[in-house]
């Protein structure tokens, strides 16, 4: 029994960070018909920013903050760093190839994603790079043989935590009815007075923040980062992202906790080298008998 | 006058300069280097392009070969993919100047590498490339400077297995041709060997972060020693995530488990305390060679290079230069022909060199090494 709650555990934690870098994708993908492949690299930038601050200026910063609060720190800082990044995207590789159409713009993606992994491997070298103990130390509490890593406890609730903001901020708030609206028909949206570029602004600068706090979580977690990690998040991220639902935000998160649970599970109880099969057959099957994922809107082909 | 006497001196400096030129017009001796210079494995290429240079350095300072001839590079990128392992081949076989080729890291792209270079006859030495199938193919012109997998296997049942009277063992690869050629090879060792039991078979995938469920399956078959065939970078996290669920089953690294980086990732808490069997390792070198390349490495670099399989690539262009040297020729049969038949116990950076008729290299010194707490090596004596 202690070994299915364990599995669990790990599978929401992997699954929260699917569901943070899937929201990066479905929001972009919900306003501007845009599927985002540079997001997975934004993710690693982060990840990389946020070592730089930990790893590099480990005495100072923990000093001032102590080791949860130099955390916090660290994610602040690959939030901002990748949201500043993500706009500059939008703005130089996405903007100018907007009038040309949709797939030029996803080629456009792909490149900014090979340049931006090149660019990560010339600033901080090609080894793998880790966010060391002394850093974040790790914990580990045993309740009557169930083994629990602190850390996976505080990554959940910093995940829910943001996960529930962005949940409020887009289901709750005016701003978040005009980004449904920009989502929903852009063009009449814009006619009822939406400020478009406002809405833009926000979701590449909001997606990779996201993103990038999340691999922050990744680096604190697991300890190693590459340059290459981008990739491997951002394909799973992207099979959240249509689990869910693509362009649905609430979607994207469950499709993320889905997509870690089944993983774990299906390593644990089919076969840990066939997994991957195993999660990409529960997505053909969604897609089969569900084409709009799961909390997907039907979606109406305008002709 | 003044003005005249500038001039008279530059045109001393362009003269100067054009016959100094001139002096080193003689033809060098081109060597090619196929590596991951991008891609996953990149380090590697990066190091083993460090070492080669460093190689080729110490000949050429020692007034190069063939009667003052210097060693170039020419040097071609494989990405650690099978695919472009060929395509980087097929380009320095296509280059007349190339005399030969030391290629390349990873067994999966010397496989199809080493068949160009082969269909094109022209000498190659693999520098990290380990499984042992590579050599029983019958070819001509292909060499290799690493060990091979099966003996590092064997050491492994029939010395490390023993070493720690262990009873029950686990065995874990990454389904890569040379991890798992290399846990194969022990399984067979250790089967016929018959010492102790092997309780854990299985493999990972290479490149994810999270390994706990494979470990959780490995703890309840509860071993007491543990071998991971697979590549440092996983390693790291495994031995981790291996503490933290409670594995306390001694872990022992194959030869691209256990490196600097993987103290650094996993950390000293962890990383210490762990076995590798691995090739030599350079740090703990002290014949002549080794020391002259260490000085010459890390005067251009600043530390040493961190994996062996670089090393061996240094290696190998110190054998083509003796070679090319000693038979006066640039011809890939005589270079072969002298490299199988004539050169023995030569003294290279990583000690002695010769080959068998397969182009196996012999005298490898495969050992047991540990992992101390201030994050150094060191032998174990069995």
């Amino acid at each position: 029994m202690s070994l299915v709650i364990e599995q669990l555990l790990n599978g929401l934690t992997i699954g929260s960070f699917y569901a943070l870098i899937a929201l990066g994708y479905s929001m972009v993908y919900g306003v501007m018909k845009l599927i985002n492949f540079a997001h997975g690299d934004l993710f690693a930038l982060g990840s990389y920013l946020g070592y730089t601050l930990l790893v590099m200026g480990t005495a100072y910063v923990t000093s001032i903050l102590g080791i949860w609060g130099g955390m916090i720190a660290a994610m602040l800082v690959a939030a901002i760093g990748s949201g500043v990044m993500g706009l500059l995207v939008e703005r130089i590789a996405y903007r100018p190839i907007y009038p040309t159409g949709r797939l030029p713009a996803v080629v456009s993606a792909l490149g900014v994603s090979i340049f931006l992994q090149n660019a990560i491997m010339v600033v901080w070298g090609a080894r793998p790079q880790a966010y060391t103990s002394d850093v974040i130390p790790s914990n580990i509490l045993t309740i009557g043989g169930l083994r629990i890593n602190i850390l996976q406890i505080i990554i959940l609730f910093l995940s829910f935590l943001l996960m529930g903001i962005l949940y409020y901020i887009i289901q709750k708030t005016t701003f978040g009815a005009a980004i449904r609206a920009c989502a929903l028909d852009r063009e009449t949206a814009a006619l009822m007075g939406i400020n478009i570029n406002l809405i833009i602004f926000f979701i590449f600068a909001l997606g990779p923040a996201l993103g990038g706090t999340a691999g922050v979580m990744v680096g604190v977690y697991y300890r190693r980062i590459s340059f290459i990690m981008g990739w491997n998040y951002g394909l799973k991220a992207f099979t959240a992202t249509i689990l869910g639902g693509i362009g649905n935000i609430p979607g994207a998160m469950i499709g993320g906790l889905i997509l870690g649970v089944l993983e774990m599970l299906g390593s644990t109880y089919i076969s840990t080298p066939y997994k991957d099969v195993f999660v990409f057959l529960v997505l053909i099957l969604v897609l089969i008998f569900r084409p709009r994922g799961i909390l997907g809107e039907k979606v109406a082909e305008k002709v | 006058m003044k003005r005249i006497k500038n001039i008279f001196i530059l045109l001393v400096i362009v003269t100067l300069c054009l016959s100094v030129n001139a002096l080193a017009q003689k033809d060098p001796v081109v060597i090619g280097l196929q590596g991951p210079l991008t891609g996953s494995a990149a380090v590697e290429g990066e190091m083993a392009k460090q070492c080669v240079e460093t190689a080729a350095l110490m000949v050429n300072e020692k007034g190069g070969i063939l009667d003052g001839r210097m060693i170039e590079i020419e040097l071609v990128d494989d990405a650690a993919q099978p695919k472009s392992g060929a395509l980087a081949a097929m380009k320095l076989v296509s280059m007349k100047e190339v005399v030969a080729a030391i290629a390349t890291y990873g067994s999966s792209v010397t496989q199809p590498a080493s068949d160009i270079y082969e269909k094109f006859n022209k000498v190659n030495i693999a520098y990290g490339a380990t499984v042992t199938e590579l050599s029983e193919r019958g070819l001509d012109y292909f060499f290799r400077t690493c060990g091979r997998t099966d003996t590092q296997g064997m050491f492994f049942a029939e010395e490390v297995v023993p070493y720690f009277e262990a009873e029950r063992v686990a065995i874990m690869h990454d389904n890569t041709s040379f991890a798992l050629g290399l846990a194969e090879e022990a399984k067979k060792f250790l089967l016929e060997a018959g010492t102790a039991e092997l309780v854990y078979f299985d493999a990972i995938t290479p490149g994810e972060s999270d390994y706990t469920v494979p470990l959780t399956k490995l703890r309840e078959t509860n071993p007491d020693l543990f071998y991971f065939t697979g590549y440092f970078s996983e390693a790291a996290l495994i031995i981790r995530q291996a503490r933290e669920i409670g594995i306390d089953a001694v872990f022992v690294g194959g030869d691209a488990a256990i490196n600097e980086d993987f103290i650094r990732i996993a950390g000293l808490e962890y990383a210490s305390g762990c076995y590798m069997t691995q090739e030599a390792l350079i740090e703990y070198f002290t014949n002549p060679e080794a020391m002259e390349f260490k000085e010459k490495y890390q005067e251009a670099y600043g530390s040493l290079p961190s994996s062996p399989w670089s090393v061996y690539a240094g290696d190998a262009l110190m054998v083509l230069a003796e070679a090319i040297d000693k038979t006066g020729s640039t011809d890939s049969d005589v270079i072969a022909d002298y490299l199988k038949n004539e050169m023995e116990e030569f003294p290279s950076i990583t000690g002695s060199i010769g080959f068998d008729e397969k182009g196996d290299r012999v005298g490898t010194g495969i050992n047991l090494y540990v992992v101390n707490d201030d994050g150094s090596y060191s032998i174990v004596e069995r």
